[in-house]
């Protein structure tokens, strides 16, 4: 359960910019979690529900993540396909060594506060 | 540059506007470690060594490999070792016992290691009998092939471990791991015969999912395959530290 720690990461940020633009409460929280970042979403979400209950900050605040779709750049004709899923193979040429792009990202976007 | 916000305007004509809701952020969560894990990087450079992060399901054999490492060069080359665990020294006993300086960094009940917890550790390897000059420096991450993966710790080289009783599919069900290791190193090869491992299943796997990753298998026990392991340990060494390593993959 690395997600806890990535949530621990959150939380922290979240105080620090509240206290920056002298905000009280935290509504919702945009975060881009790529699927090749290691994190479960499912987990995320788990971790900030209950470490979000802690303070008055963050309690009740609702997360909004979104999940990009990662290019995977053929080695041999160049060609990039966007999928969810590792293609089998290049469809242009049949390669099968395709390197990922992108996708492995954990962002904080976006805070709402007031 | 201004701090809150990262911009390069050196004037005070733009505003954090403290009545708007939405603040704009666009940084990664990861954005503490990774500027930790830099810092570690040039600690590490300053020390003279490569830094090496083993990263392998608890028991796939990092601290037998270490051991067996250690015998093979320590004459020849300076190794230092820090080791992570949930608890106990043990692991850390093992390789104090080999005669190189290491410390043992408990995480009480984390499943990795981060770059701040590393940090910590070189203070303290620096403190140890020869632990301030160093050619080669391991990191034993926590066992789990899972968590650690996400965490950059300065390290030069990644290198992901599975043992031949684990089965050859880890690397399709634990991707992370293999996506942003450069080496990927089978280990306990002295047990194919009772095990159901295609080597070549479990490395066509690894390279789907990572075609730049350098595949080696070998045995603690027996020594087969051990020649292509020191020979790349030799290699990282000889050369000149600052430029010839790739960027890992995949850090964000
Ligand atoms: N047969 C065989 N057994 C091995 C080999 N290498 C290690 N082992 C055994 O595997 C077990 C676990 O080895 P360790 O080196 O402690 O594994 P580890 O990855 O450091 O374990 P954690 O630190 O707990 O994650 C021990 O009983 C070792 O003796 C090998 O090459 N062949
Ligand atoms: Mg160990
Ligand atoms: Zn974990
Ligand atoms: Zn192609």
């Amino acid at each position: 359960m690395h997600e806890m720690s990535l949530v621990q990461a959150l939380l922290t940020q979240l105080t620090s910019l509240a206290a920056e633009h002298d905000k009280k409460k935290v509504i919702t929280v945009t975060l881009t979690i790529g699927p090749l970042s290691g994190v479960v979403i499912d987990s995320f979400q788990f971790g900030f529900d209950i470490l979000s209950a802690e303070s008055n900050l963050t309690k009740g605040a609702r997360l909004i993540i979104t999940s990009p779709t990662v290019s995977y750049h053929c080695v041999r004709c160049g060609s990039i396909q966007t999928a969810a899923m590792r293609p089998d193979h290049c469809p242009e040429c049949s390669e099968t060594l395709l390197i990922a792009e992108g996708g492995d990202a954990i962002i904080l976007n976006q805070v709402e506060m007031e | 540059m201004c701090d809150s916000c990262g911009c390069d305007l050196a004037s005070n004509n733009h505003s954090h506007d403290t009545d708007s809701r939405i603040i704009e952020v666009h940084q990664s969560l990861l954005a503490a470690n990774d500027a930790m894990a830099a810092r570690n990087k040039a600690h590490f450079e300053a020390m003279g060594a490569v830094a090496i992060n083993m990263i392998s399901s608890p028991g796939s054999g990092k601290t037998t490999l270490l051991e067996k490492t250690i015998e093979r060069l320590k004459k020849k080359i300076r190794i230092g070792v820090i080791e992570g665990d949930i608890e106990t020294d043990r692991d850390a006993q093992r390789i104090r016992a080999k005669g190189v300086p290491v410390i043992q960094l408990t995480t009480g009940g984390a499943c990795h290691l981060d770059a701040a917890q590393v940090h910590k550790g070189i203070h303290l390897l620096e403190k140890e009998p020869g632990g301030a000059r160093l050619d080669l420096l391991f990191i034993e991450n926590v066992g789990n092939l899972v968590c650690p993966a996400t965490f950059d710790l300065g390290e030069h080289q990644r290198v992901v471990l599975v043992s031949v009783p684990e089965g050859p599919d880890k690397p399709a069900k634990y991707p992370k791991a293999f996506i942003s290791s450069q080496i990927f190193l089978i280990t306990k090869t002295d047990l194919l015969p009772y095990f159901d491992f295609p080597v070549t299943e479990a490395r066509r796997e690894a390279l789907h999912l990572n075609p730049r990753l350098q595949v080696m298998a070998l045995s603690a026990t027996s020594g087969e395959g051990f020649e292509a392991w020191i020979s790349y340990l030799e290699g990282l060494t000889g050369k000149t530290r600052k430029d010839n390593f790739p960027p890992l993959l995949s850090q964000s």
